[in-house]
């Protein structure tokens, strides 16, 4: 009698995965049902280690999604996330690249703006590339079906360093201020309007023996949404950090972890939390309050950790890396939902977080998530309350996906009726202070949310 | 007291057992009893218990050999009567009950080859470039280690023994690469027994670490062979995963491609439940005047007339030396302990269970 111990994983909510490898390709995974397991529906690209991906960046948007990769030859590709189809492909600084000793300058940072700098709905991209060398640029590219006589700004390109390696960037929510670090540099904050560099750290004294660690920071990332001033930052040396650049230039917490270099640093919606993945397949969260351990993410997880992320609003963590699988947990119970192989060494994921299951099915929501919402319906108003507490369990997530199911849909709605109504819906959000922070679930949010909803059904 | 009561009735059970024992082996009777029968190691008296426990035995035997004849006598029969021989049963062995894993590679995989294709060993299997080999030591290394790299390096072509001196291995391999060296292979000693080999692929990787057991030196091995300097014959067995796959590439990748068959010399490293076993031997195909019973002679005569019954054997001479190899990890990039990625380590929360293998 064959004793198998297989892992009972209890399977996804609704979600919509792409990754990217060390190969080029580009895998779309979707989860539908209640709790299905993720599938590879498409891959996109001819497998080519030339091209291989070595950053992605994604424009988590309700129309006009956008994904950005960076390829190893150099070129900048902007792909619709939902078809595949390559909407424009850029390729930077080429003026540097062109004798031989900058061809090794790889791009390790790429971010695309969501909502600042973006005119005319979208049909111009822009994104902030950073290479290992240290050249920051920040450029403009139309897409496909952009208007002829569009203009693009000039591209302002700066040096980050003169020596030592970049290896991690990160741009902040509302997107004015990016921060590097890497090997032999510190992490350093740059205000983006006008290009300047506003805050240093400084490396920790030598310990008692006077032993000096050199820097090397391998990850970063902003804390909370709102405050660009908290930075968390992974070291090789296994390290933690938080940084506050209004408290002082070493760092206010400095936690250990593990003996592996940390490789990926993630941040929560709630503003605290963080999720950081080793080079040897460790996966933990941090609360940076306290800097305490929260707990382990424990599931045969053997390869390095390349890349985190969150699910905008289900409490649901996607991690890939060189073990080839990629593994989607609970964030709060921490425990493995689903793992899917996908044969390539990944080097990074993105969630599409407002994919809906039912969408193949048409626009309309489906029969029994309508009954749902009629049985829901009655505690609504409870449950709003209870969210805006920050509290989540279960129900209130299934409460949520079916709201964001609506939410779509009635965008998708209005859609073919008149895409001018929708882009005017949109740009008062654009030109709001905190345009993606409607997606948060704090209550001043929450209020928002409904207030524009009933401006919009006044519409 | 109560004690003393149980082991008086335990006694009493026993003997029945034996008597029914004594009565015969066989029987639907004899089946019903042995159900009820107290297991010998329940009995205190030690006398009794081996006593019963020998009987047991026998009983066993018995049993045993009573079915193995009554398989040949229907072998036999099926042989007679011509009719197809019943099913040899397959032993179920937690070889043949593996748990099933997606990473398993399949035939007919694209991104297989193009990830082959791209991946560190392609330059040395497509023979673009000659595998080079340097061989060296961990830092205190006496007697049994020095035996076995000249083993090593009577196995492998174009290996160099370079000694470790006080070098750090980060300068080691940047001398390497500056060398055209295409492999490292770090031979680590533990109490003058080598225990462990690090193999790492230049210029970029991967770094794969293998506990090394059994390691037996050709002089310990009966009636071994000398190896000619002729290129081996690579046999690589079992590496069926994607993980598998990549270290049989690696390994391939330490051997030059175009074996010369003259030699009759084999390499072979057998994967079986996540060990490799490597074995190195000398072949030869003999063609051997069958052996004719003679009674068999006289039944086909006439055929033995026209053919001369021969036949072609392979003998094999083991040439040592012999050792078997078990994964630890395989590191991304060079031998880098602080900063380095691995792709793969051996974790105790992946040991669920035994029907599990990674290669």
């Amino acid at each position: 009698m064959p004793r198998t111990s297989t892992l009972e994983c209890p399977g996804c909510p609704p979600l919509r995965v792409l990754t990217t490898d060390v190969l080029g390709l580009v895998k779309v995974l979707e989860a539908r049902g209640k709790v299905g397991t993720p599938k590879v529906v498409e891959t996109w690209g001819p497998p080519d280690a030339s091209r291989g991906v070595l950053a992605a960046s994604y424009a988590d948007r309700n129309i006009d999604p956008l994904l950005a990769i960076a390829r190893k030859d150099g070129l900048v590709e902007f792909l619709n996330p939902l078809n595949g189809d390559a909407l424009a492909a850029t390729k930077v600084d080429e003026s540097d690249s062109l004798n031989g000793a900058l061809k090794d300058d790889h791009i390790v940072g790429l971010h695309l703006f969501r909502t600042k700098k973006i005119e005319l709905s979208s049909r111009l991209a822009a994104f902030l590339t950073c290479t290992e060398k240290g050249k920051a640029c920040l450029s403009y590219v139309a897409l496909r079906d952009a208007p002829a006589d569009l203009h693009t700004d000039s591209p302002s390109s700066w040096n980050i360093c003169t020596s030592g390696k970049v290896t991690c960037s990160s741009v902040d929510n509302t997107e004015n201020y990016a921060l590097f670090g890497g090997k032999g540099i510190e992490v350093n904050l740059w205000d983006l309007t006008n290009c300047s560099k506003i805050w240093t750290a400084k490396s920790p004294p030598a310990n008692s023996l006077g032993i000096f660690t050199p820097t090397w920071f391998t990850a970063a990332t902003f804390l909370s949404k709102e405050d660009h001033r908290k930075i968390v930052a992974g070291t090789a040396s296994h390290q933690v950090r938080l940084y506050d650049i209004s408290a002082q230039r070493r760092p206010v917490i400095s936690v250990s972890f593990r003996e592996s270099p940390i490789k990926a640093v993630t941040e929560d919606l709630d503003g605290y939390t963080i999720y950081i993945g080793t080079g040897s397949g460790d996966l933990a969260s941090f609360d940076m309050r306290t800097g305490k351990l929260l707990g382990c993410y424990v599931g045969k997880c053997c390869g390095s950790i390349r890349s985190i992320a969150r699910h905008q609003e289900l409490p649901v963590i996607a991690s890939c890396g060189l073990d080839s699988y990629v593994r989607f947990w609970d964030a709060k119970t921490r425990q493995l939902l689903s793992a899917v192989f996908l044969k390539q060494h990944l080097t990074n994921v993105v969630i599409d977080s407002h994919f809906s299951g039912e969408e193949s099915e048409g626009n309309h929501v489906s029969q029994p998530s309508d009954l749902e919402l009629v049985s829901q319906t009655e505690v609504q108003d409870d449950e709003e309350l209870q969210i805006s507490k920050g509290s989540k369990t279960s129900k209130k997530q299934e409460k949520s996906k079916t709201k964001a199911n609506k939410n779509r849909n009635k965008v998708q709605d209005d859609d073919p009726t008149s895409v001018l109504v929708s882009l005017s819906n949109v740009e008062p959000e654009a030109s709001g202070e905190l345009p993606a922070s409607k997606r948060r679930k704090s209550s001043e949010e929450e209020s928002r949310r409904l207030k524009k909803k009933k401006s919009k059904k006044s519409l | 007291m109560g004690t003393g009561k149980r082991k008086k009735s335990d006694g009493r059970e026993v003997e029945a057992a034996s008597a029914a024992a004594e009565r015969g082996g066989g029987g639907g009777e004899g089946v019903k009893e042995k159900k009820r029968r107290t297991l010998p190691s329940m009995i205190k008296n030690k006398e009794k218990r081996s006593a019963v426990h020998a009987e047991l035995k026998r009983e066993k035997r018995i049993e045993k050999r009573k079915k193995a004849k009554a398989q040949e006598a229907a072998l036999q029969r099926a042989i007679e009567l011509g009719e197809e021989p019943p099913l040899k049963k397959v032993p179920r062995t937690i070889e043949n009950t593996r748990e099933p894993d997606e990473t398993v590679c399949k035939p007919d995989d694209e991104e297989l080859f193009a990830g082959n294709d791209a991946d560190e060993f392609c330059e040395v299997l497509k023979q673009d470039v000659s595998p080079k080999i340097l061989i060296t030591t961990c830092r205190f290394n006496s007697t049994r280690g020095p035996a076995f790299i000249e083993e090593l390096l009577s196995v492998i072509p174009n290996a160099h023994y370079y000694k470790r001196g006080t070098y750090e291995l980060k300068k080691i391999i940047e001398y390497a690469k500056n060398k055209d060296f295409t492999s490292i292979i770090v031979v680590h000693t533990n109490r003058r027994e080598p225990d462990a080999l690090l193999i790492i692929n230049l210029p970029d990787g991967p770094t794969a670490h293998f506990k090394l057991s059994n390691v037996v030196l050709r002089k310990d091995i009966k009636n071994h062979g000398r190896p000619t300097s002729h290129m081996p014959e690579l046999v690589l067995n079992n590496f069926t995963t994607r993980l598998g796959h990549r270290i049989g590439r690696m390994v391939q990748s330490l051997f030059p491609h175009d074996p010369n068959f003259r030699g009759r010399r084999v390499v072979t490293f057998h994967n079986q439940r996540d060990f490799i076993f490597f074995r190195h031997h000398r072949y030869i195909f003999e063609t051997k005047e069958k052996k004719v019973d003679p009674k068999d002679k006289a039944a086909k005569g006439a055929k033995e007339k026209n053919a001369s019954q021969q036949k072609v054997i392979a003998r094999l001479q083991e040439c040592g030396p012999r050792f078997t190899m078990k994964l630890i990890s395989l590191q991304h990039g060079t031998f880098d302990t602080k900063g380095g990625e691995f792709e793969w380590v051996h974790k105790p929360e992946m040991d669920t269970s035994r029907r599990r293998f990674f290669l």
